[in-house]
């Protein structure tokens, strides 16, 4: 028997593949439409735990757990690290000196002056780590999903999900809110309250020239909030509605068992993606633009 | 224009679905062009440069993930206006 060259190879293997779901098809078929599956269900926050002050509801959902455990997880990940720093440092050791290195160098001391950098060193390497840690775990299939259990040995048990604090607005939005305060008030301390309102006008720029361009900054300041918060937010979302979807969700609504065998192979590389590049990289970029406006509103230069 | 789309058999929900198919479409082909510029341009100064490749690395993230970004506010307001 000869033997096949790449190009055949490659054939063969999408050709099986598609004949894999040429089969499922012939023997499954098409059960129809399904209705009753909601998607955005899983996106749902049930309260878990009543709890209302007011008017305000502070009702503990899966999103309040997953903030939570988050913050758990950070804080005793480095706090562990931190007590049992060995001259020989293992793997682990290893990888969070990294990012040490990566939050204390690239991040921070890339885009502030140096006092500045050491003042808010631990700020900005806080939230890189808070959001790396929410992004990780959102793609971890925890027991959250209370509104399907699964009935284990009598016992109730919520069947697994992924959700993510950051798949929701209010987690980013709270976060970008927290960073456009604290450098405003930052940029005002260093320069004052009028150094602070001339600096939005770019350096070179005087007489009626600078009353338009004053309006578009302090318009892209505001900006700053929709864009900070969403872009971490939608990239968490999207990421997971592709991997709900490709996985089985499309298989599920629109009931054909054929469709599965060709998204599975998508949902598989969707998913490495997601955990190895979009998670890191979004709590990167995050922590980053916080560096950078932060060393923007306290330059002297501008 | 109400009976042309009766005439046509045209329900709401099918045209908004067309937006967002759309919307969402035309978003992405921006950031694609967007990336791909990014990634050009570092592979360009890479080979020009070859020392420079560590600091080139970290601002080719930085500019990925703000292009990125474009196409999925276009995704978001697409879904916006689909399910308001």
């Amino acid at each position: 028997m000869s033997r096949l060259s790449t190009k055949q190879k490659v054939f063969l293997g999408i050709g099986s593949w598609l004949a894999l779901a040429v089969v499922v098809h012939l023997i499954f078929g098409s059960s129809g439409r399904n209705d009753s599956f909601q998607p955005q269900e899983e996106f749902e926050l049930t309260p878990w735990v009543t709890l209302e002050l007011g008017a305000i509801d502070m009702s503990i959902t899966k999103g309040v757990f997953y903030v939570l455990l988050a913050a758990v997880l950070t804080t005793a990940t480095m706090v562990y690290i931190a007590k049992r720093m060995q001259d020989r440092p293992n793997r682990v050791q290893t990888a969070v000196e990294v990012a040490y290195d990566l939050t204390r160098n690239t991040m921070t001391g890339q885009n502030m002056g140096r006092p500045m950098a050491t003042k808010w060193f631990s700020f900005i390497a806080t939230l890189f780590f808070f959001i790396w840690f929410s992004n990780m775990i959102g793609y971890l299939p925890l027991p959250v999903n209370t509104g399907h259990p699964v009935d284990v040995l009598g016992l109730e048990i919520p069947s697994l999900a992924i959700y993510a604090a950051t798949a929701n607005i209010s987690l980013p939005l709270v976060l970008t809110l927290l960073v456009w305060i604290v450098y405003h008030v930052e940029g005002v301390r260093v320069k004052g309250l009028v150094g602070f309102t001339k600096s939005f006008v770019p350096p070179g720029i005087s007489g009626a020239g600078a009353i338009p361009l004053f309006v578009i900054e302090v318009i892209s300041d505001f900006v700053r909030i929709i864009s900070l918060s969403v872009r971490l937010f939608a990239n968490v979302l999207a990421g997971h509605l592709l991997i709900l979807f490709m996985a089985g969700g499309l298989v599920v609504l629109l009931g054909l068992p054929a469709l599965g065998v060709l998204t599975l192979g998508m949902a598989i590389p969707f998913f490495l993606f997601e955990v190895g590049l979009v998670a890191t990289l979004q709590a990167f970029i995050f922590a980053t633009l916080t560096s950078i406006y932060l060393g923007d509103a306290t330059a002297e230069s501008h | 224009m109400n009976t042309l789309l009766q005439i046509a058999q045209v329900s709401d929900d099918g045209l908004k679905s067309i937006a967002l198919g759309i919307g969402a479409g035309l978003g992405s082909i921006g950031a694609g062009i967007g990336i791909g510029i990014i990634f050009g341009k570092e592979i360009e100064s890479v080979a020009r440069q070859p020392e420079l490749r560590d600091e080139l690395q970290s601002i080719r993230w930085l500019g990925f993930a703000l292009t990125e970004a474009v196409a999925f506010y276009t995704f978001i307001f697409a879904l916006i206006a689909f399910f308001l």
